[in-house]
């Protein structure tokens, strides 16, 4: 049996493929490869922040209160909504203001974080993020039969609470009917395929405070995210730390106590808003969000505490966790 | 009292020899329970069923590495052909962590 493992690098992250036998009239693995490869592609010119070019960018611009949208910007919004949704408004798609404000103007792919240690002993009085009372994100809607995007003109959205979650799903869809596959798209992962049931993946979680492997997963199905303070983290212009998850109420950074959070889901959507919503939640309500689904929560001293069905056998095989904690 | 003692066990010798009736017969009874016994024993032992056959498909794991260069970056094409390629048992670990 072959795989073929395809690595390259869009969307600001690290992209890879690993693809198994074809089914019967399928593609070969290297064409399904290059196909979810031009994907991706497109995903990320389409709906980039950063690229001036983009229709998301375009649509941010738009006067208009109902705008024409393309299929790939429809999804990407009601994905965002949906985050949204999902976490009671603490996954919030309409920062991007406060993100710009916070100092993340550009994309930091190949930029060094900040030592997340010194930024955590710079760090505010942790309290848990809450949502933005005025859920401005509820004024967005999406209408796929009119091919349209209605909101208030200057409300503005971003992809990434979703983005690369929903790019993962989007080509493990393509990718049904082979054999085994994993689509990871910058850390949020995608698996399937029945021969990944009977032989699962080993899934490596890399621990924010020291980049070592803190935890193995064996997953056969369903998708993986992680959620983390240790990239995309600077110094502001006041020379204060500042990172990409921020706290919807006040538009600042969160410090929560939490500095990862990694969370299982049947979609990588789904695994984003878990991990995101049970970081920004802080240790007592991240618990809660991963209770049902399960997730390791990464605390401001390293300590790994690991939540709910995470622990259950065999999807999932815990190492000594004494040695860690 | 030589002749005496003659006396007295030729008798005793002649009781204790089996009669040739008896030799006879006991012979075909060991005959008959020998023969019975390994007619038993051939009738009962029935031949061996045939061993399931096992086919195992033996299943050798390969995996094809490619890098796929950024245009503009390390690139040996501007189009965006595959750089590298290499083949080996099993794939490097995936890890899922912050991006």
């Amino acid at each position: 049996m072959t795989e073929h493992d395809v690595i390259f690098d869009a969307m600001g992250s690290h992209v890879r493929l690993l693809i198994g036998e074809p089914g019967p009239g399928m593609a070969p693995a290297p064409a399904a490869a290059e196909q979810a490869r031009q994907l991706i592609v497109e995903f990320d010119a389409t709906l980039s922040r950063f690229k001036s070019e983009s229709e998301l960018c375009a649509l941010n611009a738009d006067p208009r209160e109902r705008v024409p949208a393309s299929e790939l910007l429809r999804t990407a919004v009601k994905a965002g909504l949906e985050a949204a949704e999902r976490s009671g408004g603490l996954v919030d798609p309409t920062l991007v203001g406060e993100i710009e404000t916070a100092g993340y103007v550009a994309s930091r792919a190949g930029v060094p974080g900040a030592p997340l240690g010194a930024a955590l002993a710079e760090a505010p009085m942790r309290r848990p993020a809450r949502p933005n009372p005025a859920e401005e994100w509820r004024q967005i809607e999406v209408d796929d039969a009119a091919g349209t995007i209605t909101r208030p003109p200057g409300l503005r959205f971003d992809t990434g609470g979703a983005g690369k979650g929903l790019a993962a799903d989007l080509v493990a869809r393509q990718l049904r009917g082979y054999s085994r596959f994993i689509v990871d798209c910058g850390g949020d992962i995608r698996i399937g395929g029945s021969d990944a049931l009977v032989t699962p993946y080993e899934v490596f979680v890399e621990h924010p405070l020291t980049g070592e492997r803190a935890f193995v997963l064996k997953l056969g199905f369903g998708a993986v995210a992680t959620s983390g303070l240790n990239v995309r983290i600077w110094r502001d212009e006041d020379g204060n730390y500042s990172h990409h998850l921020l706290d919807p109420s006040s538009g600042r950074p969160a410090w929560t106590g939490l500095i990862g959070a990694t969370a299982l889901g049947d979609t990588a959507v789904e695994a984003e808003t878990f991990a995101k919503a049970a970081l920004l939640s802080g240790p007592e309500g991240g618990r809660d969000v991963l209770a049902e689904r399960g997730g390791l929560l990464v605390h401001d001293n390293g300590r790994i505490e690991t939540v709910g069905p995470f622990a259950a056998q065999p999807r999932i095989r815990i190492p000594d966790l004494a040695a860690s904690a | 009292m030589r002749a005496g003692a003659a006396e007295v066990t030729e008798p005793a010798r002649k009781s204790r020899r089996p009669g040739p009736a008896l030799v006879v017969w006991s012979s075909i009874a060991l005959f008959g329970v020998l023969f019975a016994l390994l007619t038993y024993q051939l009738s009962a032992s029935q031949p061996a069923p045939p061993r399931p056959v096992v086919v195992r498909k033996v299943l050798k794991r390969r995996v094809v590495t490619t890098y796929v260069p950024t245009p503009g970056r390390n690139s040996v094409s501007s189009s965006g052909a595959l750089a590298t390629e290499r083949s080996s048992p099993s794939y490097a670990p995936v890890t899922t962590g912050a991006s």
